[in-house]
């Protein structure tokens, strides 16, 4: 099997990878690059359990053919959040609202919301809703993880 | 098993050279956009995997929303999230950017491709019956030339289109809405966000004094391709908008399709819930 090399700013790290292209991203971050925060949960581009961040942009890294991710492209997976003020602001208030129950979908859905505050700093509740809608969450009704991203949002730093 | 991992992806630095490929079928590739059908349908099962698929994704040439004087052309590599948030396709194509926006949700908009979502041509395409309405063209084009395949034409069977295997599409040429016309597109799925439509539609309308000038309306889902309602829109023309008529469009909207049973929905849901749906298009 023919393979394909790139180099990838995963996290501000760069890294190079030489895989089958058709290899899933989600396969590449978790097996390749050990990032295992990153989960899968329907393995269909339902669910956002996989979401990541591509260029700033949330994707389903389950549905990315990883050799289809260029040369110096930046991806953002849950590992990397601690290292933003905006990241670690979306922990807390996570963490201090109660968001997250068995917590499964959390690196997913943590990651839509860091997509979100990176580019509206006061989203209202539709805005916010909307901005999830691609991330499935069995247990918590949503209303706590609604509640955590405006909590963030009020905390979101100036730039 | 063969999985995603044996298909040799191939990355053209051109169109140019896509096509070139594409042009023999020793080095013909499944064409993959932004993968967020095609990845489903080979890790399920429910397409064979390929020998070879040629990723048109990072392509310039498939890129890119402008106005041209045969209406708003649409590379075929252009995003949903593109589409729904282009200020020239939300002023003059308002159908199409509505349909985008509720196609999965921000992880599929931001890969999910307009030439993708056409070509793999299920009828619960969301986008195609707001390409419908506007009469335009799809372009395909192949090592030996450039070919313009109207958008009615194109949709030919269930998961079947007007393009030949060394050809791939590469633009949508879409008239943009006419002075005094209005356009809106209405789905109906299990729930509001992140669903496959059972039945959607989108219509284009001009009203002049309470009187319907023209209408085209199209619907998804209730028939191996995408439809046009040709009936209605001939008899529809030149009658006034009041109760009695939204009452006889229901009626006739919903007798003018022949849905069936599937996983998502039955015939006789979708043949109600159409005309409703075709009403409430034309409900202002």
């Amino acid at each position: 099997m023919s393979t394909v090399k790139r180099t990838w700013v995963v996290n501000g790290e760069r890294w190079t990878v030489d895989l089958p292209p058709g290899r899933r991203l989600l396969d590449a971050l978790r097996n390749d690059l050990g990032l295992k925060g990153t989960k899968e949960g329907c393995g269909e581009g339902e669910c956002g359990a996989c979401t990541v961040l591509l260029n700033g942009e949330p994707v389903t890294s389950c549905l990315i053919a990883a050799g289809q991710v260029p040369d110096g492209a930046e991806i953002m997976t849950v590992e990397g959040l601690e290292k933003t003020e905006g990241g670690r602001i979306l922990q807390e208030a996570y963490i201090e609202r109660g968001a997250a129950q068995c917590g499964f979908c959390i690196p997913g859905m943590i990651m839509s919301s860091f997509a979100l505050l990176s580019k509206t700093r006061t989203p209202d509740d539709a805005e916010i809703r909307e901005a999830h809608a691609g991330n499935i969450c069995r247990c918590t009704g949503y209303e706590k993880i609604i509640e955590a991203v405006k909590l963030a949002a009020n905390r979101w730093p100036e730039k | 098993m063969r999985t995603v991992e044996d298909i040799e992806i191939r990355f053209p630095g051109s169109l140019a050279e896509a096509l070139a490929w594409q042009a023999d079928e020793k080095t013909r590739g499944r064409p993959l956009a932004g993968g967020t059908d095609l990845m489903v349908q080979w890790e399920s099962g429910v397409a064979a995997i390929p020998e070879r698929a040629v990723s048109l994704w990072g392509l310039k040439e498939l890129k890119g929303i402008r106005e041209t004087p045969r209406g708003i052309e649409i590379g075929a590599m252009t995003t949903h999230t593109e589409l729904r948030s282009s200020p020239l396709v939300r002023e003059k194509l308002p159908a199409l950017a509505a349909a985008a926006a509720t196609v999965g949700g921000r992880q599929i908009q931001n890969r999910g491709t307009i030439a993708g979502n056409v070509a793999n041509a299920s009828p619960a395409g969301d986008l195609a019956p707001t390409l419908l309405i506007t009469d335009g063209l799809a372009t395909a084009a192949s090592a030996s030339g450039r070919r313009d395949i109207p958008l009615a034409k194109l949709f030919t069977g269930y998961r079947k289109l007007d393009v030949r295997a060394d050809e791939l599409l590469v633009s949508f040429t879409l008239p943009a809405l006419p002075a005094g016309a209005r356009e809106k597109f209405h789905k109906i799925g299990t729930r509001a966000a992140q669903a496959i439509s059972k039945v959607m539609g989108a219509c284009r309308v001009r009203v002049q004094n309470g009187t319907i000038v023209s209408l085209a309306v199209s619907l998804g889902s209730v028939a191996p391709v995408p439809v046009r309602l040709p009936e209605l829109e001939q008899w529809i023309a030149g009658r006034r908008v009041d109760l009695n008529l939204l009452e006889e469009v229901e009626r006739r909207a919903s007798a003018e399709v022949h849905p069936i049973d599937d996983i998502r929905s039955t015939a006789t849901y979708r043949k109600w819930v159409s005309g409703r749906l075709v009403r409430a298009l034309l409900e202002a």
